[in-house]
């Protein structure tokens, strides 16, 4: 099988080619198309075997991972590490090891971990997805947010994209932000200066700010990240209620947007933290587009890093 | 509003004293004439000061309105030529929005201008940062620990890292506790000869470092309160060079006392931080004159007379100072820093530091004064303080100066 991207594995949006962005976005769009059929299946991954190791709690991702698996006809393995033997103190290495074993062909991962996807990729002949490393990457996320984008505004190119929350621990928002730039959007990262990177040099052609209104000022497209209530007991933040008067997406934060900008988030939502219902539920919000376009997106990289071509 | 009339007296203007026969002022601006019947006093040739600012104040209501309160507070100020000063509560930390409407509330409606510092921590415990954001939109002017232990290196980072958002300075009493643990004075000749614990001065220099060193990092503005060595002074000026913008003040008891004054074993020297040595209060001296230092701080601290009618070593650590300061240092900041420089350091400096309003005196201007005699002297007495405490080194001194009254948030006394 031959495959059409320049990258062999998907471990991250940092440093990919705004080609290889291009061709997985477009090639989505047909496997988007596919997902409004009756018949939503195409064979295009027959015979080949998938793991979904998600050694970290997920509902959305690995769903959306299994459906687009499923939806390419491929088969599946589902490990989690509550059912593992890795809770008995197994290494990584030899978890990996013994799935091998099993002939896998391409394993999509999620761990708590920072580079636990390129350690695999490093340490096996399959083929890798990142569903999310640790506040390192999570580019299956990025680009269902571009595709969905792109899908109700067209090109990204020139798009200002304000992202709004816990940038310092998400890998949303870095895949994003590498992802969007390089694909010519300018990209605004805001939140409290402790949930901040302080250090900004391998985020070019990125803005920062503090004042979301600032931040959300003639924006296309904002995106609310998930706040987690464990940053107020490790300090990070006074009180929720500080960080919704400040730093959460309203209806009045979003009069400085553009009066069409789209209302994202990555899921799961604390209504009334970082963003209000009302906007949540507004009619600009593509929240639940972006949990469709997810599958369309990870179908797409699934059949191009498994090197198939589209039977559409 | 009274009106008054200060005949014959020599008032700054301009950066300068200049003779001016007849200062009327009548609703609260100097005015060049004013209605019949307004009561004159006259000066005698004594100097009108523009009035004073205080940084440090407590006057300890609402926890502890046995000890003193916001009235004692306010008459003190008064009888001291203090316009303003910089509020820090040590016992019930401006925390949140309901605190500070609280405290400005009642700090507020006597017309003095008083800057309240918000808390960086829940409650003064190193374990939840404040609502600094909504604190700082609510007009704190800064933010500080109420002289408590800042806690862990991360904690204080945090504090600092997620107050810059709010651009304002950061009030710190460097004091690690443990290295002071069980100490009463000053570390080093004279503790050891009398045989009293002493707090090295390295209590104070090494958080010094840790919050320079922060400040620096995390590019937020520090006010260094009540620097005690020479050591400290260093570091400040070394952290200055790099950048860093911090400011510091001295207090008034550092300057007139050391620690071979404790010999007197007089319970209101036990202060905190500790006076140091003859050096450290030369050095103190010559900091003021060169500018490391900006600002003298008051550091008003009322305690119960029966905390400090014990041994020196079970005292209350404090003193009040607001009604004695002019008189107890006007004339030696005059003679070594000169007129211009003793006013920057008692009135303007402070102001800035806590972001409030600026006296200058002039024709036309809002009068806020404070009319001393340098060739008078003070005898202090019981009778001299506002409160029901006395707790001041200088208690039973005489004075080289005398405050002859003030014009203060429009009322003359």
């Amino acid at each position: 099988m031959t495959s059409s991207l320049s990258i062999r594995h998907l471990v991250g949006l940092q440093g990919v080619s705004e080609s290889d962005i291009r061709t997985i976005l477009d090639t989505a769009v047909e496997f988007r198309q596919l997902l409004e059929r009756p018949v939503k299946k195409v064979p295009s991954l027959r015979g080949l075997t998938i793991v979904n190791l998600f050694f970290e709690n997920s509902t959305r991702t690995r769903t959306s991972f299994e459906l687009a698996e499923k939806r390419l006809s491929a088969d599946i393995v589902n490990f989690s590490s509550s059912s593992s033997s890795v809770k008995k103190g197994e290494t990584l290495l030899d978890t990996l090891r013994n799935i091998e074993s099993m002939k896998i062909d391409v394993v999509v991962v999620r761990h708590k971990g920072t580079g636990v996807p390129q350690f695999i990729a490093d340490h096996s002949n399959a083929i890798v997805l990142n569903a999310g490393d640790g506040a390192h990457e999570h580019p299956t996320q990025a680009l269902l947010d571009m595709f969905t984008i792109e899908q109700k505004l067209g090109s990204l190119k020139g798009k200002k994209i304000a992202i709004v929350g816990d940038i310092r621990h998400s890998r949303v928002a870095r895949s994003d932000s590498w992802g969007m730039t390089t694909l010519g959007a300018s990209v605004t990262l805001c939140g409290p200066s402790t949930l901040l990177p302080r250090y900004r040099a391998d985020f070019p052609n990125v803005s920062w700010e503090t004042d979301v209104k600032k931040a959300v000022d003639g924006a296309d497209a904002v995106i609310a990240l998930r706040l987690q209530k464990e940053r107020m007991e490790d300090s990070l933040l006074p009180s929720l209620r500080e960080y919704r008067n400040y730093f959460g997406v309203t209806e009045e934060v979003l009069e400085n947007a553009k009066s069409s900008a789209l209302i994202m988030h990555p899921g799961p939502i604390n209504r009334g933290v970082e963003l209000d219902s009302e906007v949540a539920d507004g009619e600009h919000s593509v929240i639940l587009a972006q949990v469709t376009n997810g599958v369309a997106v990870r179908m797409s990289a699934l059949y191009l890093l498994s090197g198939g071509r589209a039977n559409g | 509003m009274d009106n008054v009339i200060l005949k014959n007296v020599r008032a700054f203007v301009n950066g300068q004293f200049e003779t001016v026969d007849s200062l009327a002022i009548v609703n609260g601006i100097w005015q060049d004439s004013a209605p019949e019947g307004t009561p004159v006093v006259d000066g005698n040739g004594a100097l009108a000061l523009p009035a004073l600012f205080a940084l440090g104040i407590d006057f300890q209501e609402p926890k502890r309105d046995d000890i003193y309160t916001y009235r004692s507070g306010f008459r003190a100020m008064r009888r001291g030529g203090f316009y303003g000063g910089l509020y820090e509560s040590s016992a019930n930390p401006v925390d949140g929005i309901q605190r500070l409407v609280a405290e400005k509330a009642a700090l507020g409606y006597h017309g003095f201008d008083i800057q309240v510092l918000g808390a960086i921590n829940q409650d003064y415990e190193a374990k939840a940062l404040a609502e600094m954001c909504e604190l700082a939109d609510g007009g704190v002017a800064g933010f500080g620990d109420g002289n408590k232990a800042f806690g862990s290196m991360r904690f204080l980072r945090l504090c600092l890292e997620y107050g810059a958002m709010t651009q304002k300075r950061f009030f710190f009493l460097p004091y690690d506790y443990s290295l002071a643990h069980g100490g009463y004075v000053n570390e080093g000749n004279f503790s050891d000869m009398i045989g009293m614990k002493g707090i090295p001065e390295q209590a104070e220099t090494i958080p010094l470092f840790s919050l320079l060193e922060m400040a620096r990092w995390l590019g937020v503005p520090l006010h260094i309160k009540q620097v005690t060595s020479k050591s400290a002074l260093d570091l400040i000026r070394r952290f200055r060079e790099m950048g860093v913008n911090v400011t510091c003040d001295v207090d008034i008891h550092h300057l007139l006392f050391c620690d071979e004054d404790v010999a007197s074993l007089n319970t209101s020297l036990n202060l905190h931080p500790p006076v140091r040595s003859a050096s450290d209060k030369d050095a103190l001296w010559e900091a003021l004159a060169d500018g490391t230092i900006q600002a003298v701080s008051i550091n008003h601290f009322p305690v119960h007379r029966e905390d400090k009618e014990v041994n020196f070593e079970d005292a209350v650590p404090g003193a009040i100072s607001l009604e004695i300061a002019l008189p107890a240092l006007w004339n030696k900041l005059a003679e070594r820093l000169g007129d211009k420089r003793a006013i920057e350091v008692l009135s303007s400096k402070p102001a800035e530091i806590a972001g409030a309003e600026v006296v200058n005196l002039g024709p036309g201007k809002k009068a806020s004064l404070v009319l001393f005699d340098p060739n008078g002297t003070t005898d202090v007495t019981s009778k001299t303080f506002a409160g029901g405490v006395e707790n001041s080194p200088f208690l039973g001194k005489t004075l080289s100066g005398k405050i002859l009254g003030s014009y203060i948030a429009g009322m003359w006394g």
